[in-house]
């Protein structure tokens, strides 16, 4: 992921990697039990204007990365305003039979599918893999050998691509990728799988005996190279957070878009 | 290790986990983009391709055969996918914790004793019945018309029989003639009788 990210100096890098991973999670749960379309309207806007603001993606990027989250979300909303429940046709045609209810349980599904889309991209791009699994083990108390064993893993990537050149190479030498069918497919398939999977099995396995001899899993007091602690940054994240959060449900309160103030209303 | 208490995880197997959880990960990342663009037209078409989601649970477990490892492999997958900023974002957390959860259920009841095809199957089963837990709130599944609902719950059994059932046994099996899950497996009685002999 590096090579995406160029501006490291944003305000979230600077964010408590568990502290960023709870509040997202929790918003999750919070999100999940809105049922109102206005609210959601006004959290889609203010969440746009937040990661717009704070990603950490270039500026091209993000801009890019942002309109596809959006389309994509109404994808997944396409079946529920299709093929909804309601009594209130609006449109109807074969098998396709929009309703009121149906239209609005779908844009809500669309923008909540959204706004976390949104924030899994505001994480993704702040938060570097390192630090994150420093700050698991050190605030979360995630145990050593996981966050450790994560960290290793991730060493590997470049490996796996590596490999993922010489299997292609040498199929290409055998003529393998030129041959058509569902057989040969199949057989492709099957040899970069393996080929990935054993020696990413191996190297593993070797890695784990390494860092066993070298007590990477002592359970005791131990110190960290990386000391990931606490700073004004992290007050400041969660006071735009809140600010982000309540503005969504004041703005639907004082300025309500749609009738709609519960969706699962009328099934 | 003598001294190590059977079914407990040391570092090799919660490497290995992470590590093949990895290769899942970007798997699902890259998949992300193929199941979204089946999603127009809302004939449940990306259904087909969701099992391959439920994957990484049943591949471990049957690759290493201890407690524990398909709910980390599940988990780890899912965080890898969001690390790489995967479509769903943060719901692919608790989407992967619940599916670990019932995918290892399914291991525990055999109480760790069966590999097999079919443990493999009802795994990815499992956790295709997880994902309708959290599917019910967020995606309002029960919203969506009789048939068109129908369609939804067929082709995502469908697909977890397949893709997270046939194909971890299938790489499993090709993975045993390398040799290399020699490296991972807890030693069994068998192993033990072949020195006797």
């Amino acid at each position: 992921m590096d090579p995406v990210i160029t501006d490291t100096s944003k305000l979230f890098f600077k964010v408590n990697p568990s502290l960023k991973l709870i509040c997202f999670a929790f918003l999750f749960i919070l999100y999940l039990s809105v049922q109102n379309l206005n609210t959601m309207i006004w959290t889609t806007v203010a969440f746009s204007i937040v990661t717009l603001w704070a990603n950490g993606l270039p500026r091209k990027w993000s801009v890019g990365f942002f309109l596809m989250t959006f389309i994509v979300s109404f994808f997944s909303a396409s079946a529920m305003i299709l093929y909804g429940k309601g009594s209130h046709v609006l449109f109807q045609w074969f098998l396709i039979r929009t309703t009121e209810e149906s239209l609005a349980r779908g844009i809500q599904l669309g923008l909540r599918t959204f706004v976390f889309g949104l924030l899994g991209v505001l994480f993704a791009s702040t938060t570097p893999p390192v630090p994150f699994f420093y700050s698991l083990m050190q605030q979360l108390k995630v145990p050593v050998r996981y966050a450790y064993g994560c960290l290793a893993a991730f060493r590997m990537l470049p490996m796996m691509a590596e490999e993922l050149g010489h299997i292609r190479q040498a199929m290409k030498v055998r003529g393998m990728s030129r041959q058509k069918g569902l057989r040969a497919f199949y057989e492709r398939f099957l040899h970069y799988a393996l080929g990935i999977l054993v020696q990413s099995i191996r190297r593993a396995q070797r890695t784990a005996v390494a860092m066993e001899a070298k007590r990477f899993s002592m359970k005791e007091k131990r110190t960290f190279y990386y000391q990931i602690g606490w700073s004004r940054k992290d007050l400041i994240f969660l006071s735009v957070m809140t600010v982000t959060v309540v503005s969504g449900f004041l703005l639907s309160r004082w300025i309500p878009l749609t009738p709609y103030t519960n969706v699962i209303d009328g099934y | 290790m003598a001294e190590q208490k059977i079914g407990k995880l040391n570092l090799t197997d919660i490497l290995v986990t992470i590590v093949a959880s990895l290769v899942f990960g970007l798997i699902f990342r890259l998949m992300g983009p193929v199941y979204d663009l089946l999603k127009p037209f809302g004939l449940q078409l990306e259904m087909l391709t969701y099992g391959i989601w439920f994957i990484a649970g049943p591949f471990v477990a049957l690759l290493i055969r201890k407690p524990g490892v398909a709910f980390l492999a599940e988990t780890a997958a899912a965080a890898v996918e969001l690390l790489f900023a995967g479509s769903g974002g943060i719901i692919n957390v608790y989407y992967g914790l619940i599916q670990g959860v019932f995918s290892e259920a399914v291991f525990a009841a055999f109480l760790y004793k069966r590999f097999t095809l079919l443990t493999a199957i009802l795994s990815g089963v499992a956790a295709s019945i997880g994902s309708f837990i959290l599917d019910i709130p967020y995606g309002y599944l029960t919203g969506l018309v009789g048939w068109n609902l129908t369609l939804n719950i067929v082709f995502r059994f469908i697909s977890a029989i397949i893709l997270a059932g046939f194909l971890p046994y299938i790489l499993v099996k090709a993975l045993e003639k390398t040799g290399v899950t020699q490296l991972v497996r807890p030693v069994t009685k068998e192993d033990y009788d072949v020195l006797k002999k």
